[in-house]
C-alpha cells in the first residue's frame, strides 16, 4: 500500500518556483532519503506533505485516501475541512532539526501530552507507552527533567518518542541532525536505523550521505525544485547518472 | 530598606516643605501691595475654575500690564499658593473668603468688592416644571424665614446656634433629589465630621424635605457641576452659583436665593508674626489635625478602599480584554481568519490608545452613560477596564509574538487544533515572557485611578484632597497619598517577581 502519494505538485514563494510539478510517494515500510543541495525544495516539499505549507498546485493522498484534489476544470486544489485534517495529521509524525519541545512541560509531558489531549487514550497506558519510548530512545532516568535541562541529543531524542507516541503510520524527518555536534548525531542516527529495521515507514531529508546509504531502500536527489535522480542508494550515490548529482557528491567528498 | 526609603522621602519634602514657608514670605512683603481693583493689572491673580471670580477676572487676561489668571480646581488651592507667594491675590466669594482668612491669620480680605452678584439654584435647561416648583419652595422659605435662620446658622454672630432640622413626620415618598455640588466652598458647602453640609446643603434639605423627595448630594469638580445638571446626572446644582449671561446659555436658574460679593484676598504682610504669635503647630500636632481630629483619616481609609475595588475589577477587566483582543489579532495575522474582529479590535485600539484616560472617564461618565444613574465605582472600573483591556491586548500580542513558529509546528503536527496550540503551548510561555510588561501595566493603571475624583467619586486622592481643603495643610495630606501609593506599588511589584521567579522554573 502507497502510505503517501503526491502528484505534480508546484509551488512557489513570492513568485520563486521552489518545487516544480513534483511527483512523489512512499510505500508501506519504505525508507526514503532526500537528499539536495541547500534551496533545492526538499525541506518544503516535506512541509507540503505535513500541510506546514499549502501547496499551490497538485493532489496528496494518504494511505491511497485522497487528502488534497484538485478540480480538472478549474485547476483549483481544494484541501479537507479542518477536522478532517486533523485526523490526517495524526497518521504521521514529524521530528524538526530545532526539536521544538514545549520548554515548559517536563519531558515525560512533552510525549503524553498529544496522546491524552486529542488521541483521549487511557492514562495509565499512555504513560506506560511513554516511559517505554523513553527508554528506548535512552532517555528513561530523564522523565522529569525539563528540555533546557538536556543536551541538544536528548532533545531531539525526546523529539522522537514525542512523536512516536502517536502511534504514527509514517514518520518525516526534517534535517534530525542538522542542529547537532558530530558525536551526538551518531546517537540519533542510531536510533532511526534501529526504526529503519523495525520498518517504520520514513521520509528523511537529510545531509549525511552515509546514513543514507546505510539505512534507506530509495534515495531521491533533488536540485533546483526538481527531482533529479532517484533509485536504490547504491545507484544513486555510488554511481550517479545525472551530472548535477555527480557535482554535488563531489563536493561532499573531500 | 522600605522603611528607609519612607522616612527619608518624608524627610526630605518636610525640609523642602520648611524652607519653602520661611522663603514664601519675606518675598511676598516686598511686593506692590494690592489695594484695590486698580491694583490688579499686571499681577497674578488666583481664582476657582469656572466660578464668576474667573469668568471677571478673566477679562483682565492678556492685557498690555500682563495680568496673568492662574486657575484652580479649589478655592482652598488658590489660598495655598497665595500663602507661599506663588500669586498675588485670589478672587474669590465673600463668604469663603471670610473663612479661608479666619483660618490663615497672614491673610486678609479688601475693602473694595471686586463684584456684586446673586447665587441661584440651576437645573437642566428647559426643565420648567422642577425649576417652577423649587421657585415655589424657595418662596415658601423665605416667607416664613426657613432660609434666613438657614444662613445664620453659618454667617453672622448667631453661627451654629440654629441648625436647620428636618420636621419629625417628614416624608420622602417622592423619590430622590440628586444635588451636584462642589463640597468645598465654605460656608456654602464642606465637609465636617465626615460629611457635607453648609448653606447649601441645608437649603437643598429643606427643599428637598418640602417637595417630599430624598436628597441626595453628589461632590463632584465645581467645573462639572452644569455638565452634571445638563446630563441628567443630577437634578440642580447648588453650589454658591452666580447667574451670567455664559451660564444661562447652557442652563437654567430659579430665583436668587442669596446674594454676595466677590472680593479680593491678599497677604497682609505680617505673616510671620501673626502665625507666629497664635502658635505654629508642630509637626505631630499637624499629624494630629490632619488624621485623628475629626476622624479624618476615615476619607484615606474610604478612599483607598474604593481606589483598591477599581484598580482590582478594572485589571480583571483588562486581562479578560486584553487577551481576547490579543488572541483576535494574532489568530488573523497567523490564520488571515477574523477579519471582521480584527478590524474592530484595531478602531478600539486605536481610540483607546489614541485618547487621554481622563477624556475617556468624563465621556463615559457624562455621555454614555449620562441618563443611567450608575454607581460611579461601576463607571470607573467600566472605564479603567476598558482602557487598561487595550494595553494588555498589546501586550499579549507580544508575548504571543516571542514565542518560535516551531512551536505552533509542533503542535499543529501532533494533531493539536490552532486553539489546542494556543492554550496549551503558546499562551502559557507567552504569558512568562510578557509577565514583566504585565506587571507595568497595572502598576500605572492603580496610578491613574487617580483621576476618579474628576467624576465625583472620593478615590485615595480625593480623600487627601478633602482632608486638605478642611485642615489648609498641602504637605501632610499630599505625601501621605504619596506614600500608600508608593506602598501599594512596591506590593505589587513584589507579587509579579515573585511569580515571575516561580514561572521561571523550567528556564536555566
Amino acid at each position: 500500500m502507497k502510505i503517501l502519494e503526491m502528484n505534480h505538485i508546484k509551488k512557489s514563494f513570492d513568485g520563486k518556483e521552489v518545487l516544480q510539478d513534483i511527483s512523489f510517494s512512499i510505500e508501506e515500510g519504505e525508507v526514503v532519503s532526500i537528499i539536495g543541495p541547500s534551496g533545492s525544495g526538499k525541506s518544503t516539499l516535506l512541509r507540503c506533505a505535513t500541510f506546514l505549507e499549502q501547496m499551490d498546485d497538485g493532489t496528496l493522498a494518504y494511505c491511497e485516501e485522497p487528502v488534497v484534489t484538485r478540480d480538472e476544470e478549474t485547476g483549483k486544489i481544494s484541501y479537507p475541512p479542518r477536522k478532517k485534517m486533523r485526523e490526517v495529521l495524526m497518521d504521521f509524525g514529524l521530528v524538526f532539526q530545532n526539536f521544538n519541545l514545549f520548554p515548559h512541560y517536563s519531558v515525560i509531558k512533552n510525549v503524553v501530552d498529544a496522546p491524552l489531549c486529542i488521541q483521549k487514550r487511557n492514562r495509565e497506558e499512555v504513560f506506560k507507552e511513554a516511559r517505554e519510548l523513553l527508554a528506548k530512545v535512552g532517555l528513561a532516568d530523564k522523565e522529569n527533567a525539563y528540555p533546557c535541562e538536556l543536551s541538544g541529543g536528548q532533545q531531539q531524542r525526546v523529539a522522537i518518542a514525542r512523536a512516536l507516541a502517536m502511534k504514527p503510520k509514517m514518520l518525516y524527518f526534517d534535517e534530525p541532525t542538522s542542529a547537532l555536534d558530530p558525536e551526538i548525531t551518531a546517537g540519533i542516527l542510531k536510533i532511526m536505523k534501529q526504526l529503519a529495521q523495525e520498518h517504520m515507514t520514513m521520509a528523511i531529508v537529510t545531509h549525511e550521505i552515509d546514513f543514507a546509504r546505510a539505512v534507506s531502500d530509495r534515495v531521491i536527489f533533488m536540485d533546483g525544485g526538481k527531482i533529479v535522480e532517484e533509485g536504490k542508494p547504491e545507484d544513486v550515490i555510488d554511481h550517479p547518472q545525472n551530472e548535477r548529482t555527480q557535482a554535488f557528491l563531489k563536493k561532499l567528498s573531500y | 530598606m522600605v522603611l528607609l526609603v519612607l522616612l527619608m522621602t518624608g524627610m526630605l519634602s518636610a525640609f523642602a516643605a520648611e524652607k519653602q514657608d520661611s522663603e514664601a514670605s519675606p518675598e511676598t512683603t516686598e511686593q506692590v501691595q494690592i489695594n484695590g481693583v486698580e491694583d490688579l493689572d499686571g499681577k497674578t491673580i488666583g481664582v476657582q475654575l469656572g466660578t464668576t471670580g474667573d469668568t471677571y477676572a478673566s477679562d483682565y487676561e492678556g492685557d498690555d500690564a500682563g495680568t496673568k489668571i492662574e486657575r484652580f480646581n479649589k478655592g482652598a488651592d488658590a489660598i495655598q499658593a497665595l500663602k507661599q507667594g506663588k500669586i498675588d491675590c485670589v478672587i474669590i466669594d465673600e463668604q469663603p473668603a471670610k473663612s479661608f482668612v479666619k483660618n490663615n491669620p497672614g491673610l486678609r480680605i479688601l475693602e473694595e468688592a471686586f463684584a456684586l452678584e446673586d447665587y441661584a439654584i440651576c437645573v437642566a435647561k428647559g426643565n420648567d416644571p422642577l425649576r417652577n416648583s423649587l421657585n415655589a419652595v424657595l418662596d415658601e422659605l423665605k416667607e416664613d424665614g426657613t432660609l434666613d435662620s438657614i444662613i445664620s446658622n453659618y454667617i453672622g454672630d448667631n453661627t451654629g446656634k440654629n441648625p436647620y432640622r428636618s420636621p419629625e413626620d417628614v416624608d420622602h415618598s417622592q423619590g430622590k433629589l440628586i444635588m451636584a455640588t462642589n463640597v468645598a466652598f465654605p460656608p456654602y458647602e464642606f465637609y465636617e465630621n465626615g460629611s457635607a453640609t453648609g448653606i447649601d446643603v441645608d437649603l437643598a434639605t429643606a427643599i428637598a424635605d418640602r417637595m417630599g423627595m430624598e436628597l441626595e448630594i453628589q461632590d463632584v469638580e465645581f467645573d462639572s457641576i452644569i455638565t452634571a445638571v445638563q446630563s441628567g446626572k443630577a437634578d440642580m446644582g447648588i453650589a454658591g452659583m452666580t447667574v451670567t449671561e455664559d451660564r444661562l446659555k447652557n442652563i437654567d436658574f430659579t430665583d436668587s436665593y442669596t446674594t454676595s460679593k466677590q472680593v479680593i484676598i491678599v497677604n497682609s504682610g505680617e505673616t510671620v508674626q501673626e502665625t507666629g504669635t497664635t502658635g505654629k503647630l508642630t509637626f505631630k500636632e499637624k499629624l494630629y489635625q490632619n488624621f485623628v481630629q475629626d476622624s479624618r483619616w476615615k476619607y484615606l481609609a474610604k478612599g483607598l478602599v474604593n481606589t483598591l475595588i477599581i484598580t482590582f475589577f478594572a485589571a480583571l477587566i483588562g486581562i479578560f480584554l486584553g487577551f481576547l483582543i490579543g488572541i483576535v489579532r494574532v489568530t488573523h495575522d497567523k490564520n488571515g481568519t477574523l477579519g471582521f474582529f480584527n478590524a474592530i479590535c484595531k478602531i478600539y485600539l486605536t481610540v483607546v490608545r489614541g485618547t487621554p484616560m481622563m477624556v475617556q472617564l468624563l465621556i463615559i461618565y457624562y455621555v454614555i452613560f449620562a441618563s443611567m444613574n450608575m454607581n460611579k465605582v461601576l463607571v470607573a472600573i467600566i472605564a479603567f477596564g476598558l482602557n487598561s483591556g487595550a494595553y494588555v491586548a498589546e501586550v499579549v500580542r507580544s508575548g504571543i509574538m516571542s514565542i518560535d513558529n516551531g512551536q505552533l509546528e509542533a503542535g499543529q503536527s501532533l494533531g493539536l487544533s490552532f486553539g489546542q496550540t494556543m492554550t496549551l503551548v503558546v499562551l502559557p510561555q507567552g504569558f512568562k515572557n510578557v509577565l514583566p510588561a504585565l506587571g507595568n501595566e497595572f502598576i500605572s493603571l492603580l496610578k491613574e485611578t487617580s483621576i476618579s475624583g474628576y467624576i465625583g467619586l472620593m478615590d485615595l486622592t480625593r480623600g487627601g484632597d478633602i482632608i486638605r481643603s478642611t485642615t489648609w495643610e498641602a504637605f501632610i495630606p499630599l505625601v501621605a497619598v504619596a506614600l500608600i501609593y508608593l506602598f501599594l506599588v512596591m506590593l505589587l511589584s513584589a507579587g509579579v517577581n515573585r511569580l515571575e521567579r516561580r514561572l521561571k522554573r523550567d528556564e536555566r
